[in-house]
């Protein structure tokens, strides 16, 4: 099933299905799309930043720890150990086998 | 440019040992400075080899050529528009994946480059095996292995380099392909854009536009707004085929390609035992334990600074002014004399007390623990309260070096990648109690007031700290941004580069501070002379007086303050000619006194810090509304608690 990266718990593995819903202006997305704009991906520098360190669609990604108090997560992708604030992880979906 | 004189540009992802690398080839010959009307740090070196005169430029470490960051543009520019004669492109080799993503950009952007193996003995005791033959093959440019802490391969290095840079080396680069629907569309584009002219490689150009990349696009639509239509219309249908945004998809075709190549040439076997550095990390991030590590440590060096800086800024004070006698012997106690030694000496003593004693061991431990990679483990940490304040975990670091001065504060926000995360952190950084404000708040308040008092007011500048904070995050335009960080794994830091680091930041502060310090010092100086400063003190004294409630003479406190703030309580024990203030000033006039002295203005040093980074507009718009909240607070303060 597609999570939200910050639903998995720790220690476990998905494969990410998207990194550019749109989650909070969802309501602007919807009217783009509606009118037949293009865009109804949300595309900011965040989301490209996340694809260029190696969070693309069908990457696996690995939970290892949240900061506590609602910290960013740890995860574990391509070899290589990053930091990802919260709200950013929340708008990375990633499928699970649970 | 002679025959024998050439360029490299050294660039690669952050933490793969590309400063060491630097330091190796270029030794002392090397400049610090900014990369013209940008707040990105451009290091330079010169070095002699075989005859040849090689400039080097360490290119900021970036993850990507694109455009998140002011470092990834600045990169980009370079090696696009100022053509270095080679890049060598330092790739961690234990972290072969996402390093190749980047040199794959720098193949897109043709330019002549070879690959730096870098650590690769940190890769074999991770397990991985590298086959370099099979790496050349496949890139088509020179890979060679080196050990950059220990010098292993550089000396290879340069001689490959030369190779290339004189074309005796045949290379046929790889150029990235990307899935069919992608590659006929750059095709489409490429043909467009032959009939255009452009300071970028047309295949570059293409992929960059169906990567929507702003730079680029502004570049194309002002000669060719129709390629930019195509471009978009591309763009659309590749989201329709794909199911992702089309930036999106580019990069994980490109990713695609990295995973291809990596898995060719590399051989994982898993390491049996959990090494050391990886229990560390684990402890050092761990949920509960890593707090009070956290705490431990930065109180140390706390500590530790301020034990040292204290002994050690005593004795170079006494030992300059030790110097006075000689001073008046030799200039008379005049008034040159007087205004030279008031006016230059002191300012001058003002800041190498402050300099060598505190700034100096602050920067030092703080390339140590950046080095080693305990501050990205801070930074997770800390990510959270910060966004409290409006920041995020990276800007912990600016604002903890803060407590210590605002200047290396100030400075520090480079760290932060969004222009509006930097002046959202040095605004918060200018707010935070220095340690000369420190000073004050425990030598006034904190002595004659009580202890309890003394913590009110820290705890009312956090505040304060929270609430601006967080208005400022509202209020400045722009994207909110989030953490997104490597936590690269802990290595040893390598102590020459950390010293140079360190030199390199005491200079930039030197350089920065003293003028401004000295200057400063010279015109109060004058005033005194002059006796212009009860005059000015009068003029103050409707805010001071009426507004404030305090004595009229601790406006030209107030005036020496803005050289370095612990001078105001200095100069009260001079104006009152006692350090027993409980004599002169009633409690409450010492409270609103200090928390006036808190935030009233940024000093002198950090003001020239601000117009540094962030130009004069700004840095006066800090200033002035600092000393309006200031006094604003100060008066509400003294009606509060006069009551």
């Amino acid at each position: 099933m597609d999570l939200p990266l910050t639903e998995l718990r720790n220690g476990e593995t998905g494969v990410i299905t998207s990194t550019d819903p749109c989650s909070e202006k969802e309501q602007r997305c919807r009217h783009r799309a509606r009118k037949g704009w293009r865009k109804h991906f949300m595309v900011d520098r965040f989301t490209k930043r996340l694809s260029d360190l190696g969070l693309t669609p069908g990457t696996k990604v690995t939970v290892v720890k949240s900061a506590p108090f609602h910290g960013p997560l740890e995860v574990f992708v391509r070899g290589s150990r990053l930091a990802i604030g919260r709200g950013m992880a929340s708008r990375i979906l990633v499928n699970v086998e649970r | 440019m002679s025959n024998n004189h050439f360029t490299i540009a050294l660039a690669g992802n952050a933490n793969v040992g590309k400063s060491v690398i630097f330091n190796q080839l270029t030794g002392l010959h090397q400049h610090i400075g900014n990369w013209p009307g940008k707040t990105v740090e451009k290091a330079e070196g010169t070095l002699h080899f075989k005859g040849y005169t090689i400039d080097v430029i360490d290119l900021p470490g970036i993850y990507s050529l694109s455009t998140f960051s002011i470092e990834e543009l600045v990169s980009r520019d370079y090696i696009a528009t100022e053509k270095p004669d080679l890049v060598i492109n330092v790739v961690d080799a234990s972290l072969l994946e996402r390093n190749l993503f980047f040199t794959l950009q720098l193949l897109e952007l043709e330019t002549p480059m070879i690959v730096a193996l870098n650590q690769i003995d940190m890769a074999k005791k991770k397990g991985i095996i590298v086959d370099r033959e099979k790496a050349e093959k496949i890139l088509g440019v020179p890979v060679i292995p080196t050990v950059a802490v220990s010098g292993k391969g550089i000396y290879r290095m340069l001689e490959t380099a030369i190779e290339v840079i004189e074309k005796e080396r045949k290379m046929e680069p790889l150029k990235p392909r990307y899935g069919k629907e992608i590659e006929e569309r750059i095709e489409d584009l490429i043909i467009l854009l032959s009939k255009i002219q452009l300071k970028y490689p047309a295949r570059w150009v293409a992929i960059k536009l169906l990567e929507e990349d702003g730079e680029v696009e502004k570049e194309v639509l002002r000669v060719s707004p129709e390629i930019v239509a195509f471009a978009e219309k591309f763009r659309g249908e590749l989201e329709e085929i794909h199911g992702h945004s089309c930036p999106t998809v580019v990069t994980s075709e490109r990713y695609h390609v990295v995973s291809r190549i990596s898995g060719e040439i590399q051989e994982i076997t898993e390491p049996l035992k959990i090494p050391l550095r990886e229990k560390l990390h684990t402890v050092t991030t761990h949920r509960v334990l890593g707090y009070p590590i956290m705490l431990a440590a930065v109180l140390t060096v706390f500590i530790a600074i301020f034990t040292f800086g204290d002994f050690t800024s005593a004795l170079l004070g006494d030992f300059f002014f030790g110097l006075k006698p000689i001073f008046d012997t030799v200039l008379g106690t005049g008034i040159i004399g007087e205004l030279i030694w008031g006016g230059f000496m002191e300012g001058i003593i003002g800041g190498i007390t402050v300099a060598l004693p505190y700034i100096l061991p602050f920067y030092l431990i703080l390339y140590l623990f950046e080095d080693s990679g305990y501050l990205s483990r801070v930074a997770f940490l800390m990510d959270n309260l910060m966004h409290k304040m409006g920041l995020h975990g990276k800007a912990f670091i600016p604002v903890m070096l803060s407590f210590g001065c605002n200047v290396p504060g100030c400075l520090g926000c480079r760290i932060m990648e969004t222009a509006r995360e930097r002046l959202l952190t040095a605004f918060v950084v200018t707010l935070v109690p220095c340690a000369a404000t420190s000073v004050i708040i425990l030598g006034l308040v904190g002595t004659f007031v009580g202890i309890q008092w003394a913590l009110t007011l820290y705890i009312i500048n956090l505040a304060i700290i929270f609430v601006l904070g967080r208005i400022a995050f509202k209020a400045l335009p722009g994207e909110p941004t989030e953490l997104i960080m490597e936590m690269s794994d802990y290595r040893i830091p390598h102590m020459k580069t950390v010293a140079k680091q360190t030199w390199f930041r005491l200079q930039e502060f030197i350089m920065m501070a003293f003028p401004l310090i000295i200057a400063g010092s010279f015109v109060i100086k004058i005033a005194e002379v002059a006796n212009l400063l009860d005059p000015i003190a009068n003029i103050f004294s409707p805010v001071t007086v009426a507004w404030l409630g305090l004595p009229a003479v601790t406006g030209i406190a107030l005036i020496f303050g803005v050289l370095r703030k612990e001078l105001t309580l200095i100069m009260l024990a001079t104006l009152f000619g006692t350090t027993n203030f409980a004599q002169v000033m009633t409690p409450v006039q010492m409270v609103v006194f200090t928390l006036v002295v808190m935030l009233y203005i940024p000093c002198i040093a950090t003001i020239g810090a601000l117009v540094k980074e962030f130009g004069w507009k700004k840095a006066w718009l800090i200033t002035v509304f600092e000393i309006l909240l200031a006094l604003l607070l100060g008066g509400i303060a003294f009606r509060l608690l006069t009551i």
